[in-house]
């Protein structure tokens, strides 16, 4: 069954389009690796991206080779098209607090008291509601009368703790009855659900595990009120030699009557990338079959040091919907 | 105490803590490690955050929850006395046990549960995972009922956030904070909101966020107040089992390089708090290419012309079966090219790790590990011995 033509979803090519794309997925995926290679894409179309990474890590320091990035906005690439920036509590805490509260002496004594500050980076829910108002706040920024960044994508945190991050305006609506908070609250849904606005992505593997649990989350997403842009299926291994995957029960028949150890041992390797290349391409056609969003097959590149010239591959790689006709190999 | 190779550390330890990238493997190896450990004749407990309904299943249950279930040691050889116990963290499902420990009151009890900040901060909010964690490690050290504890954590990210948790804990419920919304702490119950010091913090939080939610919140530091002096002891005694002389951090990662950068991270991160990293796990970190699957091959050079002339004396090697044989070389290069790009990438890290830390490598498997006895494997190639850094 194939429910592709119901989807809300733009199409891929006009992915980049949207202001805000968020990518969510199971650790280790290469989330960071798909959201930095679609920034440089972004870059070479002559937008203007801008990476965002929600705290902890800045996983696109060594991706880029980029020096410390902080709260602010900073070029990571050498001709300054692509951009990131890795938020920080305190400092999104003060933006927000000075944007919602708008005496600016109240303010200060909310920002310059401890035992508040303790409070508030304990308490549930203020870190969530302060990361989602930054991006409503970078996605509103205007130079000279022109959004500042566009698309800007976000590198959220792996996928248990990115669905805190995203359930929460929900969450908070139904505790907040009133008051100006609550204003906020309305706002962030209305961005966080405008399909014109923002999208939100899956990053997964080819693989068993990783793909039950992305069927598993774009179940879940498909209910809630964000709207799905599409999913990336990272690490796809490279083909096999044809003449190879041909040959190999004769000679593995050969190699065994004969008694050629070496070249069985050999055979074994190619018996296992062949079974590798098989399960690939089914879970590739179960992805197609139940997710109703596009599907991008990326390739596997130097995993132990991805450059510059690797993430322009995949950036253009990344934006190639799997044709229909594909389904069925 | 420091132990020579992995099976040392589970023989001696009663606290290990794996932490490493999301992907690598992490919640199979804290498992293998368990079953190590009992199948060496120790009472063992894994804890896992990992809500994976494979590692269940591998285990031979039908499910993982907040209490202790014992796992069936069939088809693996185990000494006497050794037992596997495994519990996963639900973090609502924990948080109710926790507040049934100790809250005595049935009232009190009552109170909690029932309120709506409590309901939605048990089950929802990032802090809350790393407390409700600790807690639960409490519970099982305190417990006493195995020797040793193997502790999954969640991935990297987020996983610092178990050793901070006591300190932002003391901050939630800090005094000062809590005086303005509860007026008298000591008296408990009949205390009132908007006390004297916090008349125009609560005020103004009552203009951001609603009279409602503020008189939500009195209720839930009046439920907890006397709570408050429990949660301070036992997340204090927990950092002191994290950093005592019987527990041991165990990095787990991969050989790929997002993983390792991950992993130093986290290893500068732990370092920075004063806990050093015991052993280092690199799972799936290289493709077995000859009859030893423990020995890393980084060099495979050609074999097709060696092939071309064994199978002669068999069939006649035609340009299909030549071409199909330089086909298998290939595959062979870049297997040999990855192993060796991530044994330099291992080395990278373990260059930062202290020189009595552990390094211990596991292989690519054909298939994710099925069952009892593929865990027993993996256990036993980790505890096999530690290798020489590249």
């Amino acid at each position: 069954m194939n429910r592709r033509s119901a989807a809300s979803a733009p199409g891929l090519g006009r992915l980049l389009e949207r202001r805000l794309l968020l990518f969510i997925g199971k650790g280790g995926v290469g989330k960071s690796t798909v959201v930095a290679a679609l920034a440089v894409e972004a870059a070479r179309r002559g937008m203007r991206p801008l990476i965002v990474e929600l705290g902890h890590r800045a996983s696109m320091q060594p991706i880029f080779a980029a020096p410390r990035i902080g709260h602010e906005p900073t070029p990571v690439t050498a001709d300054a098209t692509v951009w990131a920036c890795n938020l920080e509590l305190e400092r999104a805490l003060a933006d927000h607090v000075a944007g919602q509260v708008k005496v600016r002496a109240i303010a200060r004594a909310i920002t310059g008291n401890r035992a508040l500050q303790g409070l508030l980076r304990a308490a549930p829910a203020v870190r969530e509601v302060v990361m989602l108002d930054a991006l409503r706040m970078l996605e509103r920024h205007e130079t000279r009368g022109r959004p500042t960044w566009g698309p800007i994508l976000v590198d959220l945190d792996a996928t248990g703790h990115a669905l805190m991050l995203l359930d929460m305006p929900q969450l908070l609506a139904s505790i907040l009855a009133d008051g100006p908070l609550r204003g906020l609250v309305d706002v962030l849904t209305g961005l966080f659900t405008d399909p014109a606005r923002t999208l939100l992505n899956l990053v997964t593997l080819p693989a068993e595990i990783p793909v039950q649990e992305t069927l598993e989350l774009h179940a879940r997403l498909a209910r809630g009120a964000i709207p799905l842009g599409a999913l990336f299926v990272n690490q796809c291994p490279p083909p096999i030699d044809p003449e190879l995957r041909r040959a190999l029960p004769g000679l593995l028949r050969v190699a065994g009557q004969a008694g050629l150890g070496a070249l069985a041992g050999d055979l074994e390797l190619a018996r296992l990338a062949i079974a590798r290349d098989e399960q690939v391409r089914g879970l590739i056609a179960r992805l197609h079959r139940e997710v109703d969003v596009p599907l991008a097959l990326l390739p596997r590149l130097d995993l132990h040091a991805p450059g510059l010239a690797a993430l322009r591959v995949l950036g253009h790689a990344a934006l190639v919907e799997l044709a229909p006709a594909e389904e069925d190999a | 105490m420091s132990a020579t190779d992995l099976a040392g550390l589970l023989r001696d330890r009663s606290l290990l803590v794996c932490v490493g990238p999301g992907g690598v493997g992490k919640t199979t190896v804290a498992a293998a490690l368990g079953l190590q450990a009992a199948r060496m004749g120790r009472k063992t407990l894994v804890l896992t955050i990992d809500p994976a309904r494979r590692l269940a299943a591998m285990l031979g249950l039908d499910g993982l929850d907040d209490a202790a279930r014992s796992v069936p040691l069939d088809g693996v050889d185990a000494r006497a006395g050794g037992r596997l116990d495994a519990a996963m963290l639900d973090t609502g499902a924990s948080y109710d046990a926790l507040i049934h420990r100790i809250a005595a009151d049935p009232d009190h009890r009552a109170r909690i549960l029932g309120n709506r900040l409590y309901r939605v901060m048990s089950r929802s909010f990032g802090a809350a995972h790393a407390y409700v964690a600790m807690e639960r490690l409490h519970d099982a050290l305190q417990a006493g009922d195995h020797d040793l504890v193997v502790l999954d954590t969640p991935p990297t990210r987020n996983a610092l956030d178990i050793l901070d948790a006591p300190g932002r804990l003391a901050a939630f419920l800090d005094d000062g904070v809590v005086r303005w919304f509860v007026r008298d702490p000591a008296g408990g119950l009949r205390g009132r909101l908007f006390a004297r010091g916090g008349a125009a913090a609560t005020r103004l939080l009552g203009k951001l966020a609603g009279a409602g939610l503020v008189a939500e919140m009195g209720e839930f530091f009046e439920a907890f107040m006397s709570l408050r002096a429990g949660f301070q002891a036992r997340a204090e005694q927990v950092q002191r089992a994290l950093r005592a002389d019987d527990s041991a951090f165990v990095l787990v990662s991969s050989a790929l390089g997002p993983n390792l950068a991950d992993a130093r991270f986290l290893h500068d991160g732990l370092v920075g708090r004063g806990i050093s990293v015991r052993a280092a796990v690199f799972n799936r970190a290289y493709t077995i290419l000859g009859a030893d699957r423990r020995e890393v091959v980084t060099e495979a050079p050609p074999r097709a012309a060696m092939h071309a002339a064994d199978l002669a004396a068999h069939i006649d090697v035609d340009a299909t079966t030549r071409r199909a044989l330089a086909g298998l070389d290939a595959l062979r290069a870049a297997a040999a090219a990855d192993n060796l790009a991530g044994q330099r990438a291992i080395a990278e890290l373990t260059r930062l790790l202290d020189r009595t830390c552990l390094k211990v490598q596991a292989p690519i498997f054909e298939r994710e590990l099925q069952d009892l006895p593929a865990l027993a494997r993996l256990g036993d190639d980790l505890c096999a011995a530690p290798f020489a850094p590249y």
